[in-house]
């Protein structure tokens, strides 16, 4: 019996590594295939998909239907890359357990038969199936945490979530009964007498599941507190929206008057804002000091500006006026000096003239105002008068030719 | 109570107190004997504390209801009324420009940057959003989408439904004082008994 099984053996040994190898080989088209729910065959050889098929990776469901993967290579995908839209959860604890009696049954009945090569064997096959049961479980609390830690991030509508969360909850409540099945009475009978056995059925395996118990009750209690917190937010939107239409319908909608009744809603009991007003107090003398130093730490203006523009210009005004008020006082009398010698009819001396009406104007700014008069004349009437300048040098060096007098004559016409 | 000035202050200036807008705070004022503490200091002035039906934002409301306290309700009231509108529509306005799959609840964040993308580009949402700044509540004057946003964001957060964490930055957090708004929803809801669903029919679950 040993040969042929090492034969069978290297036999599904060489099979499965060609298969694997399969995958591995169309691993981008099989990929493609996951996401698109059908595999594309001109993607492949003809030999390519025969095998495929032979090797039970693709499939095809129908006749009608394209090859698409087998659902067991779909899963395996699923789990490997956390698509929870994909993800199964195996809740089936009934068949795990079946083959675990079986097993512990097969290994004793070759233990008492002295056949310790397959007694070892079936050792090895029950370690698996006690590992699988407690994979199942762990596989389906990754999943389900996975899950719950992205808020169902892999469905989009508010809807959706809810319906995936309350399947999540299904599948717990699946695997809750599944672990109420494990009767460790049973599993320790089955154990009994066999070091071996006691360690992997009992230690081990009551270890694992009563972790598994307590996560996923913390699974289920968070997935009941994240549906009720996505109802209600789903309430919330569907207030908003109704209530914004049903306002948009009735413009002139006007509830109640509340605030008066006598048994006011405290959510409409907001008092009036009062603003707490402070102002520096001078009657503490303890806090002078620091009134002094706020004071002095007050920016303080660069300098006190006067509005001189103001008074500058209102200053150069006055002195306008005046000086102009000077100018027509001397422009008169100069005129009235011409008047004279109009009326005299003589020869008049301009410094003469000017002695003899005391007035008090600087000579030269005389003798200068009558000739600027003089020159201003129009041509005629400058004609009627002779002006003579009494003129002499300014020193006996300097050649220069003052004007010393001025003699203004009318001319007979 | 000393330590507790900056927060009466708050409280007393009209601010809504919830875990967003004062975390601090809002902790102290969980605490039933700061409660009675602060109502002991506010009867006075005529006034107490108020909170929400589940204690996630507290405020002041009147001790006694005086005639002058009465007539400032009204007139609040009537504000209330008027601003529900507009800011259901911007609720919604928001949820579907940022394509969220829920309402505004507290301690969102609003991108104010963001919402102007995507406004700018759909015609349909520029046009609400158009209706929406003119309204008398947010009152706009301008054509120009940015200061629209702006001001309809300003004046929100002048109104406490928003937190600007830094002023320089436009980004805006929802406080609690949402969660008042929506119960003053309901409450009116149920007390006219309006036909305002909040719950989906048994069709939608399926």
């Amino acid at each position: 019996m040993a040969p042929l099984d090492s034969q069978l053996t290297s036999n599904l040994f060489s099979i499965g590594a060609e298969r694997l190898a399969l995958l591995g080989k169309h691993h981008k088209a099989l990929m493609q295939g996951y996401l698109d729910g059908q595999v594309d065959e001109t993607a492949f050889s003809e030999g390519a998909l025969k095998k495929l098929i032979a090797a039970r990776i693709l499939w095809r469901p129908d006749e009608q239907q394209p090859l698409a993967l087998r659902p067991l290579v779909s899963e395996l995908i699923a789990s490997m890359v956390a698509d929870e839209n994909r993800r199964q959860i195996n809740a089936d604890v009934a068949e795990k357990l079946e083959q675990i009696r079986n097993r512990v049954q097969a290994y004793r009945d070759a233990q008492y038969k002295g056949d310790y090569s397959v007694a070892e064997l079936q050792l090895q096959r029950l370690t698996e199936h006690v590992h699988d049961l407690s994979g199942q479980f762990e596989e389906a609390i990754d999943s389900l945490w996975h899950r719950l830690n992205s808020d169902f991030g892999f469905v989009s509508s508010l809807d959706d979530k809810i319906r995936e969360n309350e399947r999540a909850q299904k599948q717990l409540r699946r695997l809750l009964d599944g672990l109420d099945l494990l009767d460790f009475n049973e599993l320790i009978e089955l154990s009994e007498g066999n070091n071996h056995l006691r360690k992997l059925l009992v230690s081990q395996l009551q270890n694992q599941l009563s972790s598994h118990h307590s996560s996923l009750l913390e699974v289920q209690k968070r997935l009941v507190q994240l549906l009720a917190k996505f109802r209600q937010q789903q309430a919330r939107s569907m207030l908003i929206a109704n209530m914004a239409a049903f306002l948009r319908q009735h413009p002139k909608y006007q509830p109640a008057d509340y605030p008066n009744r006598s048994e006011l809603p405290s959510l409409f009991n907001q008092a009036a804002a009062i603003r707490p007003q402070a102002a520096i107090a001078l009657d503490k003398a303890s806090e002078r000091a620091v009134l002094a130093e706020l004071v002095r730490a007050l920016p303080r203006p660069g300098s006190i500006e006067l509005p001189e523009q103001h008074s500058a210009s209102f200053a150069e005004l006055l002195a306008d006026e005046e000086i102009t008020a000077r100018q027509q006082a001397l422009k008169t009398d100069v005129e009235n000096f011409y008047l004279r010698v109009i009326d005299q009819g003589g020869k008049l001396s301009a410094l003469d003239y000017l002695a003899q009406q005391q007035l008090s104007w600087d000579s030269e700014i005389w003798l200068y105002q009558i000739l600027a008069e003089y020159q201003a004349l129009p041509l005629e009437e400058k004609q009627m008068f002779a002006i003579r300048r009494e003129e002499a040098p300014a020193s006996s060096v300097n050649q220069l030719l003052l004007i010393r007098d001025i003699q203004l004559t009318l001319r007979a016409a | 109570m000393l330590q507790h000035g900056p927060l009466l202050e708050r409280l007393l200036a009209g601010d809504f107190i919830c875990q967003i807008s004062d975390e601090d705070a809002f902790r102290h004022l969980g605490n039933e004997q700061t409660q009675q503490d602060i109502n002991h200091y506010l009867r006075p002035l005529n006034r107490r504390l108020v909170s929400n039906d589940d204690g996630s934002v507290f405020y002041l409301g009147y001790h006694e209801l005086t005639k002058e306290a009465r007539e400032h309700l009204s007139s609040q009231f009537a504000l209330t009324v008027q601003s529900l509108l507009p800011l259901l529509e911007w609720l919604q306005l928001v949820q579907e420009t940022l394509g969220r799959d829920s309402a505004l609840t507290a301690g969102d964040t609003i991108k104010l940057q963001e919402f102007v993308l995507r406004t700018e580009d759909n015609q349909s949402l520029r046009q609400r959003l158009n209706a929406l700044a003119s309204d008398r509540f947010f009152n706009s004057q301008s054509e120009q989408l940015d200061s629209q946003v702006k001001l309809i964001f300003r004046r929100l957060k002048e109104h406490g439904y928003l937190l600007q964490p830094h002023s320089e930055r436009q980004y805006y957090i929802v406080t609690g004082k949402i969660d008042h708004l929506l119960d003053v929803i309901r409450f009116i809801r149920d007390e006219e008994q309006l036909p305002v669903d909040d719950t989906p029919s048994q069709e939608a679950l399926l």
